[in-house]
């Protein structure tokens, strides 16, 4: 391991955020300035469009640099746990996105994409960021066509995701009031709030880390051996959030001070069994609590839904466009995610496993997503859905591929494990 | 829908029952269509499907509901709950062995015995998940057959000049006056249209001009692919194709592969951990194994394999380091690294005898954890086996047993007989290892004799240990050529027909004015700027975009 090149591709990586955040900010001027300007608003999207997608890409130059660097520094390719494959999907959303403009050349892509990849490269650095080197079973070339194909394929989906959302938030009329009109603003305005929920995590989390912030749980089991012997076995926990829910049945050892809380406000209830149940429940109350407070003090500011606020600004660009765009980028993503996800997981599979198929959670959930892109193609091709039915079906998408990459890992379990925290 | 029955176009051409676009010409011939003035149904080129029957049988009734997408889309939806709901708890097939009668409640409540009774904790295996898999089979097959056949007559016998309306009501469409000569700018175009990489024919002043065909039959080639594949699938459930077993192998031992004439030899096995100058601090200190390895030889039985009176005469035929990404390969078997267990196991000691009361010492005496022999003569003392257990543990009943046969806690009973003893011996109990003296007391167990006699261990000198154990996983999959082969055309149709758009353009000229449709499977971007692009270069200057006329978005 050269630690020097490490501490550089870590650097590359923190720019590329940056610049990323800035794409995202210049987007939205794009997007936004071109309503307000007294200039042609056509030139002033083409400047403006320009100049976002140039700061993207230098973004993207600096994340290329991360990737190469820690896959010299490291010795294998950066793509074998959860701090890894994570910003490699960001960096395959941003390749995607490349792809998806240089066919359609529309600044609009951005808009939604670029934020999208600055969750997710934050999302990223929640997780453990040391170099593990490879256990045997991922000492493969393998792990560098399977993983590279099936994120590139996923990355197209992600792209498409956030075209499907901004066509949603574009043709959903937020000042119709039919119950039909009402009940898709009301679900544009979950999947916004849901986004929101998503900051709150990244904010607790990373506000809370930059504070220190620890409390220590030990939970006791007391299990009976076969040779009639109690066996106590304790099991620690490290909270890195203030634990509004600890474990059950366990004792603090140690807590930081916050708002004077001296040990957990809740227990678990018994049913999640083992403590990091528990941490990751707690994990999640905190983030759906700080999510909503970020989201009221939004709504207090604006007054109006999020979709409403957002809804104006869309309204130079062609629906039917947007519509085109999401499909063809899911389209484009499909064949790659069945080759990377299934076919060559199969091989891969059948080379270490000895079973081309053996219905693990990891696997089920790929033939899962690649279920449903496949019902997507059939309702689009066959059966005509297009337009607000498409777009919801590509938001929702997007939610199944998460939860194959992430929430598997999570929250079941199986063989893909060693890609967890 | 057909209500109709005369299917004769203006044009002439006699079309078969539900056919929606006239065959020759393309006039709209279904009443619905016909009155429209929105952009056309272009599927399968508006020909009939063999679904589209009047009267229909049994048979064609079977066949229609399978021909249908909405069922195919309603099996692959049900497919993926039911999919979902598998993953919610871990499977049966993930354990080696357990008892799922008692685990499921155990583990996760009433609601894991619900998901046991309602078969869930082998939902893959159940018989309806196996309906489903067949039913979307079945659809693949009827679906495919139903559209491929009437779309590659249409496609193989289309005609250059369309009817207006046919043209109108593309979704791409251009309408102008033509600049200069007709025949001379139709010309230009069909050059211009080649340079493209078009195929076009002309008939006068009418043009057709196609490209990438071929792109249509790449869901039928994925869908073929996917039969295949499913096929494949089936075939392992033939006796004999699908082999899996698993074989435990000491370091140095070995064993027959079950139900095979084969012998499989572990020589060596290696097992590397990193070491902590190549881990991450909070690594560091946690064994991370870098390698294991089981370097193996094959060997084929040829002669005395069934007599137990004889060694069998083995042949050598195959040498392998395996290790988990690389698998020995012998004449359709094989062996894959699965796991090892290098717990460290007692293979001999070397105790003595000890009479407490005078202090003397009697031995040392070698005994083995495997094959102990019977009697010991040590002094005046003797030992006579009078029991062993490997693995052991107490029962219910309190009554010994052992657990396995490895020697994880190896037990056992001598019969000690000497000076000052009864007639028949004592019975002593002697566990080797002193942490399992200590935890199924010993001491307490032999009562008084314990007082006067102990066998125990004076030193590591002569203990020796048992060679790692290796888990190798013996497989024959005799399906996996026509696995591969259905995979390889399944992702060869998915590229072709995602990858490739079939392109058409029509174009007649009538009193001096052009009309042009154009026409593609996807990616109505890039045919509009195909169209766009060649009208520039014939003098007619068009913004792609305004050349769509709405319409399905497929």
């Amino acid at each position: 391991m050269n630690s020097s090149l490490l501490t550089f591709s870590s650097d590359a990586y923190l720019v590329a955020f940056f610049l990323y955040c800035l794409g995202f900010i210049s987007y939205g001027i794009t997007i936004a300035g071109a309503r307000y300007t007294k200039r042609d608003p056509k030139a002033y999207m083409k400047r403006w469009g320009r100049i976002s997608y140039v700061i993207s890409l230098l973004g993207f130059v600096s994340h290329v640099a991360f990737f190469f660097t820690r896959w010299i520094g490291g010795g294998h390719i950066p793509t074998s746990n959860m701090y890894e494959f994570i910003s490699f999907l960001a960096m395959m959303i941003m390749l995607a996105f490349v792809v998806v403009h240089a066919i359609y050349r529309k600044a609009v892509i951005g808009l939604f994409t670029l934020p999208l990849i600055v969750i997710i490269v934050a999302y990223s650095m929640v997780f453990p960021q040391e170099v593990q080197p490879l256990i045997p079973a991922l000492q493969s070339y393998w792990l560098k066509i399977h993983v590279t194909t099936a994120a590139l394929g996923e990355a197209f989906f992600a792209v498409g995701f956030a075209t499907a959302l901004l066509q949603l938030l574009r043709v959903v009329d937020f000042r119709e009031k039919s119950p039909r009109a009402r009940r898709s603003q009301r679900w544009v305005e979950i999947v916004m709030i849901v986004g929101v929920i998503m900051i709150g995590y990244l904010v607790s989390v990373f506000g809370f880390r930059a504070a220190g912030y620890e409390a220590v749980f030990v939970q006791e089991n007391v299990t009976i051996t076969d040779a009639g012997v109690d066996n106590t076995e304790t099991d620690e926990v490290v909270y890195s959030l203030p634990p509004i829910f600890k474990p059950f049945n366990s004792q603090v050892q140690e807590i930081d001070s916050f708002i004077g809380l001296k040990d957990g406000v809740f227990e678990t209830p018994h049913w999640m069994k083992g403590v990091d149940a528990a941490r990751k429940l707690n994990t999640i109350i905190w983030s759906i609590i700080a999510g909503l407070v970020v989201y009221a003090i939004i709504r207090l500011i604006l007054r109006k839904p999020i979709g409403a606020v957002l809804h104006p600004f869309t309204r130079g660009i062609d629906p039917d466009d947007l519509d085109e765009i999401s499909y063809r980028t899911i389209a484009i993503g499909y064949p790659l995610f069945t080759l990377g996800a299934l076919v060559f997981a199969m091989i891969w599979a059948y080379e270490a496993w000895s079973r081309f198929w053996g219905w693990d959670p990891k696997e089920v959930w790929a033939l899962i997503t690649w279920l449903y892109y496949t019902a997507y193609l059939h309702l689009r091709l066959s059966r005509g859905w297009h337009g607000e039915k498409s777009a919801w079906l590509a938001v929702i998408g997007f939610i199944v591929v998460m939860f194959t990459l992430v929430g598997v890992n999570l929250v079941l379990v199986g063989l893909h494990s060693y890609a967890g925290v | 829908m057909l209500s109709f029955q005369n299917t004769k176009c203006e044009c002439g051409h006699q079309n078969p029952v539900g056919t929606v676009l006239c065959e020759s010409c393309g006039k709209p011939l279904e009443e619905a269509e016909a009155a429209s003035t929105a952009p056309l149904e272009m599927r399968y080129d508006g020909a009939a499907r063999r679904s589209q029957k009047t009267n229909p049988s049994i048979i064609d009734r079977v066949w229609n509901f399978f021909s249908s997408v909405k069922i195919a889309v309603w099996l692959i939806v049900i497919t993926l709950i039911a999919s979902m709901i598998g993953t919610i708890f871990t499977q049966e097939s993930a354990f080696i062995s357990f008892d799922p009668d008692t685990y499921y409640e155990e583990k996760y409540g009433w609601i894991g015995k619900l998901y046991y009774e309602l078969g869930f904790s082998h939902t893959y295996e159940t018989w309806w998940f196996t309906t489903l898999i067949v039913m979307i089979a079945t659809s693949l097959v009827v679906c495919s057959l139903d559209r491929v056949l009437p779309l590659y007559k249409a496609l193989s016998k289309q005609q250059v000049r369309k009817h207006v309306q046919f043209l109108k009501r593309q979704r791409t469409v251009y309408e102008g006056a033509v600049v200069g000569d007709a025949e001379e700018w139709v010309a230009e175009v069909e050059q211009q249209l080649k340079r493209k990489r078009y195929k076009v024919k002309r008939e006068g002043t009418a043009l057709l001009a196609e490209k990438n065909r071929f792109s249509r039959w790449g869901p039928y080639i994925n869908h073929i692919g996917l039969i295949v594949f499913l096929l494949a699938v089936l075939l392992r459930s033939v006796p004999g194709w699908a082999m899996d077993s698993y074989l435990a192998i000491r370091e140095g031992e070995t064993l027959q592969i079950p139900e095979t004439n084969y012998y499989l030899k572990n020589e060596k096995f290696t097992l590397d951990y990193y070491a902590d100058d190549e881990l991450p601090d909070e690594l560091k200190g946690i064994p991370r194994p870098k390698l294991y390895q089981t370097d193996a030889i094959l060997y084929e039985c040829t002669a005395d394999c069934d007599d137990p009176l004889k060694e069998p005469v083995l042949e050598e035929v195959s040498q392998h380091g395996i290790i988990v990404n690389d698998p020995m390969a012998y004449g359709g078997l094989k062996i894959y690294q699965f796991g090892y267990d290098d717990t460290p196991k007692l293979a001999a000691v070397k105790p003595v005898l000890v009479d407490k009361t005078t202090g003397k010492t009697y031995g040392p005496f070698e005994l083995s954890m495997r094959n102990p022999q019977l009697n010991y003569e040590l002094g005046p003392y003797t030992l006579e086996l009078h029991s062993k257990y490997l693995d052991f543990a107490m029962d219910e009943k309190g009554e010994p047993r052992t657990k396995s046969d490895e020697p994880n806690a190896p037990a056992f009973i001598f019969m000690l007989k000497g000076p000052g003893l009864a007639e028949d011996g004592e019975p002593y109990m002697y566990f080797p290892r002193q942490i399992d003296k200590e935890k199924f007391s010993q001491d307490a167990i032999n009562g008084d004799l314990a007082n006067r006699f102990e066998i125990k261990v004076p030193s590591m000198e002569g203990v020796t240990f048992a060679g790692t154990v290796s888990t190798l996983n013996i497989r024959t999959e005799m399906a996996m050529p026509y696995i591969w082969t259905g995979t390889a055309i399944w992702i060869f149709g998915v590229f072709l027909g995602s990858y490739w758009h079939h392109r058409r353009i029509w174009l007649r000229i009538d009193e001096g004015r052009v009309l042009l449709g154009a026409h593609t499977n996807k990616n109505f971007h890039g045919m509009r700027a195909d169209v766009a692009s060649v009208l520039k270069k014939t003098g007619i200057d068009v913004e792609p975009k305004s050349l769509d006329n709405g319409g399905n978005r497929a």
